[in-house]
């Protein structure tokens, strides 16, 4: 049965992530769809696997419409491989596996008895996973097979994988991959959302492109080059490359040998290097969850380094926008106002020893709205209530309004339209032109070569210098 | 030290046991009740009332764990369906229930509250039909977390919801069951403590034991026999305290009564919140569409 | 809710679950509510009652209202409430040989230090154990009482060692009456000028800014650079000093002595009366005396009934529950499953 989306089209509020679009995925077929940030791959998926509804179109297998959240699509026999995983850490594997086997509540079984099918396909995988420690302890290679073998024991017949490789070890990248031919050879259809082409070029038998929510090309693997895949992901790369900017200046940001640790304890960093002088702007691209917030997070003091040293040029102001303005940016149920003021209290013009002076707050605001053409109807109103970009432009306003030596920026355009993207952008740029040093980290590659003066790549904690398309996506690793 | 000693530290402590082992499975499924004294405090109400009417402390028992669990499913009501703050919920009942009782009370058995006496529970040496139940139930509900699919995904709703909820299971029915098992024990527990330990009802005569044994169960580590061990442990302090004074020991008596709340303090302490308490205690879950 | 509505709506529930509390108890609802006015408004002494019972709600309530804006919960007023007034009551007995004006606000003084020591054990225990303030302040509770208990039977006792109770503050070491027939003391300035100062630092100050931001989005105020631990610390400190405060205003105003049932629960009904407030200082002098109001309407309704203060307990609850159900506000730490 080949899984079928047909005209399918998704909006975000004025965000049109996808466009409508028409795609076959055909049983023992390898299918990688592959695009940028935002290109809409991740929509797709949960659309594939009924935790979205589309705006239009729809999702048929063999011929029968599928309808109804996640339960029915995996009813009907397809199974997702969340990048984010949907196994509880205080539990061993055998009972991760129990509880997605389970079904029902009214069973007196023992955990080893409903976890016993996935186990026994897990065997004859080769796979060797101790049953018995809690599944927080183990390394993300090995949670990624129980979630393999979740779908399996559920009889999957379509499997999602949502860019599998981006947590693994190189060693168990190729595991993997055995284990997908595997699944193909058995007949069943595999879907592989991926970032790197040479994963793809690896694996896939088709390989099709999504780019801004539509669909460049769908091709058999043999019909394409990397080249051409590379180009038809990042169109807009040669331009934004020649666009270089002015020679940067004095060293304002140095990191040797930089180690920390993230929430979990887990190893986040490993012996980072970097320099950013004045008035450059030095792009970081990479898949999340490779470092990045944690870097911010040390650079701009709000985490510890278990090792190394960062520099900062003495008295040198900081700026920092947060990757998530919801969280991290803004106290959503707080005013325009307030959320200014988060900089505010910081500014020795707006305040005098513990007070608040409210009245040069409002003023310095009125002027901030007007100079970053934030809409808002007063400066009253709660952040929550207004548009992704306004809030974006907030957080940006009040940073980059104290002038910073150091700016770090993190994803700062992620759900921006293209508006809004290119004004946050031309900030960046303005506050680089007037002698800021900007460390900007952005998932969105397109972004990073728009406007980086020079780009390195993150992955797994370390940075390496890219300076090619066909690198950027991982080609040449 | 004779073996009554034994039966009274676990006749005094087995209110805070039952209401412990049951806040326990509530807390498994990721919901606090810190409405847990107002629960006792209502069975406690209701049970007297129904043991004196009907002369039937059995019947009373039983009303008093329907009260408890009535009172218990209003606050679930909040937390659960209407996502509401845990314990700003919990404060309201306990206040609520708090004020109930105390005009109920007052109204049936006038304003300076009379000494009641209620008629108690048949009794074999010593030992009555509360003590088996608790003890069974400590092996009941460590069967049911550990050795049954609802045990396993309601462990998974506490944990992450969404794990449970991606293999299929109802997170909002899953904290209603475990607020109701909380509900019921926390009925039960104080419907002992007026029929089977005081014989008697007072206003406020729960005193903080919901307190107590919300502490217990982090004492207890979430688990049913641990808890109950913990919960013997530091009710027992009440039954020495008798003894010290019996035995004439200059001890300030206050230090008695102040100890539960100081161990379990101290216990939180040293045990920290740690990684045994459901990752997801205390936060509504709002379903996915 | 839209923040129109919220006055209106108080209101209306307020009187609803009044209303409600009569009939579900069964009293003639027309005369249980004169009866009720009557005792709170109707004459010189009834409005006296009822500024005299608000006093220590408008202090544990601003106190409990400053540590909820700060993200802290802190169930604790009653054993704050308790530990200030020992210590202002272990100072008196120290300071029984200094002039009246320097006992009188010493023994505030102490009160206020005693309750924000009480409050800050649970905050360190918090920041440095990750203790649930929650739990570890209603713990603290039982254990003031008892401490309370021991100490008026024991070093704090009356010099006659009769009773459990301290010694009677001499009378020139007491907050000044208003009025000579009546009850009412000064302290119902210190209160409402409290609530004036909360407000102020709230509003105008750094510190007041970031209690805000820390309640509000902890995580924007750590990636802003805020400490939240010493900010959240500071705030349940203050809101320990205000109950103990009140404890000190109930102490040298009413009492005059500490002795077992010195707390009419006033820590704890603290809360209501915050959470009808909205949180907001200054809201908190109406509802505070609203709930003043209730009290001593109560008292009156007892003298015919047997129905008394309990009542207001009922109502107090009703109104929160009320509220919970239709204010976005006190939605729970919620996690949205996002696909």
């Amino acid at each position: 049965m080949s899984l079928r989306v047909d005209r399918v089209s998704k909006r975000f509020g004025s965000v049109e992530a996808l466009r409508p679009l028409t795609l076959e995925f055909s049983p023992g077929e390898i299918h990688a769809v592959v695009g940028e940030n935002g290109a809409g791959k991740s929509t797709l998926v949960n659309i594939l696997s009924g935790f979205v509804n589309p705006t239009s179109g729809s999702v048929t297998l063999g011929g029968v419409e599928l309808r109804g959240g996640p339960l029915a699509f995996r009813g009907a026999g397809i199974e997702m491989i969340h990048q984010h995983f949907t196994l509880v850490g205080s539990f061993t594997a055998e009972e991760n596996l129990a509880l997605s086997a389970a079904q029902t509540v009214w069973r007196m079984t023992r955990t080893d008895d409903l976890a016993a099918k996935a186990l026994t396909i897990g065997k004859a995988l080769g796979w060797n996973i101790p049953r018995n420690t809690p599944v927080r302890t183990l390394p993300v290679g090995v949670l990624q097979r129980l979630e393999i073998l979740k779908a399996l024991a559920a009889d999957a017949e379509i499997v999602l994988f949502d860019e599998p490789t981006a947590v693994l070890a190189p060693d168990e990248v190729l595991d993997l991959f055995n284990v997908i031919r595997r699944l193909r050879d058995e007949g069943k259809t595999v879907v592989l959302i991926a970032h790197k082409l040479s994963e793809v070029f690896a694996i896939a038998d088709r390989v099709t492109v999504l780019r801004r929510g539509e669909q460049v090309f769908s091709r058999l693997i043999g019909d394409v080059t990397p080249e051409e895949v590379a180009e038809a992901m990042v169109s807009e790369m040669a331009p934004a490359i020649a666009s270089k900017a002015s020679v940067a200046g004095d060293a304002v940001l140095r990191i040797t040998g930089l180690t920390t640790v993230g929430d979990r304890k887990e190893l986040a960093l490993r012996g980072l290097n970097l320099e950013v002088g004045a008035s450059e702007i030095v792009g970081i691209a990479g898949v999340d969850g490779n470092g990045q917030v944690e870097l911010a997070e040390v650079v701009v003091g709000i985490r510890r380094s278990t090792g190394g040293s960062v520099w900062i040029q003495e008295g040198a102001r900081i700026g920092y926008i947060p990757q998530d303005r919801q969280t991290d940016g803004l106290a959503m149920s707080m005013s325009v106002l307030d959320n200014a003021w988060i900089e505010g209290v910081r500014r020795p013009e707006l305040t005098r020893g513990p007070i608040r002076l409210l009245n040069k707050g409002r003023k310095w605001v009125r002027d901030l709205i007007s100079r970053f053409q934030i809409r808002a109807p007063s400066i009253g109103t709660p952040v929550g209530s207004l548009s992704g970009g306004n809030q974006q432009k907030v957080v940006c306003a009040r940073v980059l309004d104290q002038r910073p030596d150091l700016l770090v920026v993190v994803s700062p355009t992620r759900g921006l339209d293209l508006k809004a993207t290119e004004f946050v952008h031309q900030q960046i740029r303005d506050a680089r032109s007037s002698g800021t040093a900007v460390l900007l980290i952005s998932t969105d590659l397109d972004e990073v070569l728009a406007i980086s003066d020079r780009v390195l790549a993150i992955s797994r904690g370390e940075l390496s210098p890219l300076t090619t398309a066909g690198a950027l996506v991982g080609n040449s690793q | 030290m004779d073996f009554s000693i034994f039966i009274q530290l676990l006749v005094y402590s087995t209110p805070v046991a039952l209401a412990a082992m049951g806040e326990g499975i509530g807390q498994k499924g990721g919901v606090m009740n810190i409405g847990l004294e107002g629960t006792m405090l209502s069975a406690a109400f209701g049970g007297a009332v129904v043991a004196i009417a009907t002369h039937s402390p059995a019947l009373g028992l039983l009303a008093g764990t329907a009260v408890g669990l009535a009172v218990t499913l209003v606050a679930a009501v909040f937390s659960i369906t209407l996502a509401s703050d845990q314990v700003v919920v919990g404060t309201a009942v306990n206040l609520g229930v708090l004020g109930i009782t105390g005009t109920l009370f007052r109204n049936q058995f006038g304003q300076s509250g009379k000494l009641i006496s209620i008629p108690s529970l048949p009794e074999l040496y010593g030992i009555d039909a509360v003590i088996p139940i608790l003890l069974a139930l400590a092996i009941a509900l460590w069967f049911a977390v550990n050795r049954t699919t609802w045990g396993l995904a309601l462990r998974a709703v506490g944990e992450y919801p969404k794990a449970a909820e991606s293999s299929g299971f109802s997170i909002t029915r899953l904290r209603y069951a475990g607020c109701a098992i909380a509900g019921i024990l926390g009925g039960l527990g104080g419907a002992y403590l007026s029929i089977g330990v005081a014989n008697s009802f007072a206003e406020n005569m729960t005193g903080g034991r919901g307190f107590v044994a919300i502490a217990m169960v982090t004492f207890g580590r979430w688990k049913s026999v641990p808890i109950l061990i913990a919960s013997v442990l530091v009710g027992g302090l009440d039954v020495l305290q008798f003894r010290f004074q019996a035995m004439g020991l200059k001890v300030p008596f206050q230090l008695f009564v102040a100890m539960p709340y100081i161990v379990a303090l101290a216990v939180l302490v040293i045990v920290g919140r740690g990684t045994a308490a459901p990752a997801s205690l205390g936060k509504a879950h709002q379903e996915s569409k | 809710m839209n923040p129109k509505f919220r006055l209106p709506f108080t209101v209306l529930a307020l009187a609803a679950s009044i209303l409600l509390t009569f009939a579900i108890f069964r009293l003639p609802i027309r005369a249980s509510s004169i009866l009720l006015y009557e005792g709170a408004f109707a004459d010189r002494v009834g409005m006296a009652r009822t500024i005299l019972k608000s006093c220590p709600l408008m202090l544990t309530g601003l106190g409990a209202a400053v540590a909820w804006r700060a993200g802290i919960y802190n169930i604790g007023g009653e054993g704050q409430f308790v530990f200030g007034a020992i210590s202002g009551a272990w100072f008196a007995k120290l300071a029984v040989n200094l002039p009246p004006v320097v006992q009188l606000l010493g023994i505030l003084f102490w009160c206020a230090v005693g309750g924000a020591i009480w409050a800050g054990v649970a905050g360190v225990l918090f920041v440095k154990r990750g203790v649930d303030v929650v739990i570890s302040t209603i713990l603290l509770n039982f254990v003031a009482l008892q401490l309370l208990d021991w100490a008026v039977s024991g070093p704090l006792q009356e010099l006659k060692h009769q009773l459990p109770q301290s010694d009677l503050l001499p009378a020139s070491a007491m907050l000044p009456k208003l009025n000579r027939q009546l009850d009412l003391h000064v302290g119902i300035f210190l209160a409402v000028a409290m609530c004036g100062v909360i407000f102020l630092v709230l509003k105008y100050t750094k510190f007041g800014f970031r209690m805000r931001l820390v309640g509000a989005a902890p995580l924007a105020a750590r990636a802003s650079g805020v400490a939240a631990g010493k900010v959240q610390l500071g705030a349940l400190a203050l809101s320990g000093a205000l109950c103990g405060l009140a404890g000190g205003i109930e102490y040298c105003g009413v009492t005059g002595q500490i002795g077992q049932g010195f707390s009419q629960q006033w820590g704890f009904l603290g809360i209501p009366i915050a959470l009808l407030a909205n949180l907001n200082p200054l809201a908190i002098i109406p509802s505070a005396l609203v709930g003043g109001a209730l009290f001593a309407g109560s008292e009156n309704l007892a003298r015919f009934t047997n129905a008394g203060s309990t009542l207001v307990y009922v109502i107090q609850a009703s109104v929160v529950l009320a509220l919970v159900a239709a204010d976005k506000r006190f939605r729970g730490r919620s996690e949205v499953s996002t696909a």
